[in-house]
């Protein structure tokens, strides 16, 4: 725990915690909401394709999404880190966050696994999908809603910074 | 300019302007013109729309009108909080149903370019809907007459407070934590759906996913319009349950500001050619023009609601 003290205390921290600039938490939770759309959105996009809701034939045009997605996705774990810190003492003592992590993790190992097993094969518009296929997609959807269900929930449930 | 004229002005639309729009719903079914179909069609959908201003408002309007602790009389004796509740309640009805009969509408010009024509029964879901859309709104408009107009009451003397349907559904979600917080969450997962989808069309047109075929993108379009559905709705939840955190708070103007901007530029995209291109092939300067403020329009909504709690005092 002292570790977490000591990050709530860096400078960083505390202009993140006290600063009322718009440009300082109001930009960063912004922004996180920005790329939560873009990862958690376009997995889905994505993920709908894999479903059966795309042309059979054209799989291979999708590829060129998951570097954008990837943006998103540094984007916030830039602002999320930053925002952990603000409250770090409070936020890293509650359960609902790590559920949250956990399910952003399995998201985003999902999204490399379809990436992989799907659009890096350059003959995918020709041959079957792999047999999970399926099964990649609609775990990506869960851990997507579930991400964004645990993570509302930050703000009400365990240990809340600010009540 | 105050709200209380937004809203004398915007009123005009879902009443007058629906009317009319039904006369011109009718006449494409007389004359089997699919150009006229469209463009009621495209009526529907812009009035519901402009029927969110108009409501909200509304709200802005009544607490210039009757300002009083909640239980007390107004301090303008002329006007009455029951009256202006009254009103509210037939308002939020018809609210509901209007944007169900957008909902369709919008259902059917993505069939008619999609199928090249709007199935019969959707065109019977919207003409039923739009007639009992259109009886409901009269009633509202009647009610909010009777705010100020005592000669055309229908019944002389106080109006006694009965428990209205917004004023029910607020109740509701203040007593029950839950609701609010499980509307933010699907207000969330709303709006991932609709940014995503929409994020993929626009860079296809933008040309980042340029060999992706349009006709793939027509057919995830359904799922942004449902997310956008589900924001709607929850949306209004928010408003309706506590308008007091929006009626003053300059974020949530702009937020719908950008809300109507961005559903335009949306409805565009059922009538550019540009969507003709097939894959691989660049699509015209206007429509990447298109694209292009559709992303920014759609960030900017997100960046007003995200500023709700810190311009105002909304959260």
């Amino acid at each position: 725990m002292a570790f977490l003290e000591w990050l709530q205390q860096l400078p960083y921290s505390i202009w993140m915690n006290e600063s009322s600039s718009l440009w300082a938490f109001p930009m960063f939770l912004f922004l996180h909401t920005l790329g939560m759309s873009i990862v958690a959105g376009g997995s889905a996009a994505i993920d709908f394709a894999l479903l059966g809701l795309w042309p059979r034939d054209s799989l291979k045009s999708l590829k060129n999404i998951f570097p954008v997605l990837m943006v998103g996705f540094a984007v916030n774990a830039f602002t999320g880190v930053s925002i952990f810190m603000k409250d770090a003492a409070t936020y890293g003592i509650n359960l609902d966050l790590y559920i949250k992590l956990l399910f952003v993790l399995a998201g985003m190992v999902l999204l490399v696994v379809i990436r992989r097993r799907v659009f890096d094969n350059p003959e995918i518009d020709r041959v079957a999908l792999p047999r999970n296929a399926r099964v990649l997609a609609w775990a990506s959807l869960a851990c997507w809603t579930g991400a964004i269900i645990a993570g509302r929930l930050i703000a009400y449930v365990g240990p809340v910074p600010g009540l | 300019m105050s709200t209380t004229h937004v809203h004398l002005l915007l009123n005009h639309f879902p009443t007058v302007g629906f009317v009319m729009t039904i006369g011109l719903f009718a006449a494409a079914i007389v004359a089997r013109s699919d150009q006229l179909k469209q463009a009621s069609l495209v009526a529907f959908v812009g009035i519901a729309l402009v029927a969110i201003p108009t409501y909200v408002t509304g709200n802005a309007a009544a607490e210039r009108l009757c300002v009083a602790e909640p239980g007390e009389p107004c301090a303008d004796p002329a006007v009455s909080r029951p009256l202006i509740e009254r009103h509210e309640g037939a308002a939020v009805l018809s609210l509901a149903v209007m944007l169900t009969t957008a909902g369709f509408a919008w259902l059917g010009l993505w069939q008619q370019r999609r199928m090249r024509r709007v199935p019969a029964w959707n065109m019977a879901i919207i003409g039923v809907l739009s007639l009992l859309t259109m009886g409901l709104v009269a009633r509202a408009a009647n009610f909010g007459g009777e705010i100020r107009h005592p000669e055309v009451r229908a019944e002389q003397g106080p109006v006694s407070p009965e428990p209205t349907l917004a004023r029910s559904i607020a109740q509701y979600v203040n007593d029950e934590a839950w609701t609010w917080i499980a509307s933010e969450t699907l207000h969330f997962i709303g709006l991932s759906l609709l940014v995503g989808i929409v994020l993929l069309i626009d860079l296809r047109a933008l040309g980042v996913l340029r060999s992706v075929p349009f006709a793939a993108l027509e057919r995830l379009l359904p799922w942004a319009a449902i997310g956008f559905a589900v924001n709607i709705v929850t949306g209004m939840l928010f408003f309706v349950a506590r308008p007091e955190f929006y009626t003053g708070n300059s974020a949530f103007y702009w937020k719908l500001i950008f809300v109507l901007l961005a559903s335009a530029n949306t409805l565009y995209f059922f009538f550019d050619e540009g969507w003709a291109a097939s894959p691989g092939r660049d699509v015209r300067l206007f429509t990447k023009v298109v694209a292009a403020s559709a992303l920014v329009l759609w960030v900017g909504v997100m960046y007003w609601g995200s500023m709700l709690p810190f311009i105002g005092n909304s959260f």
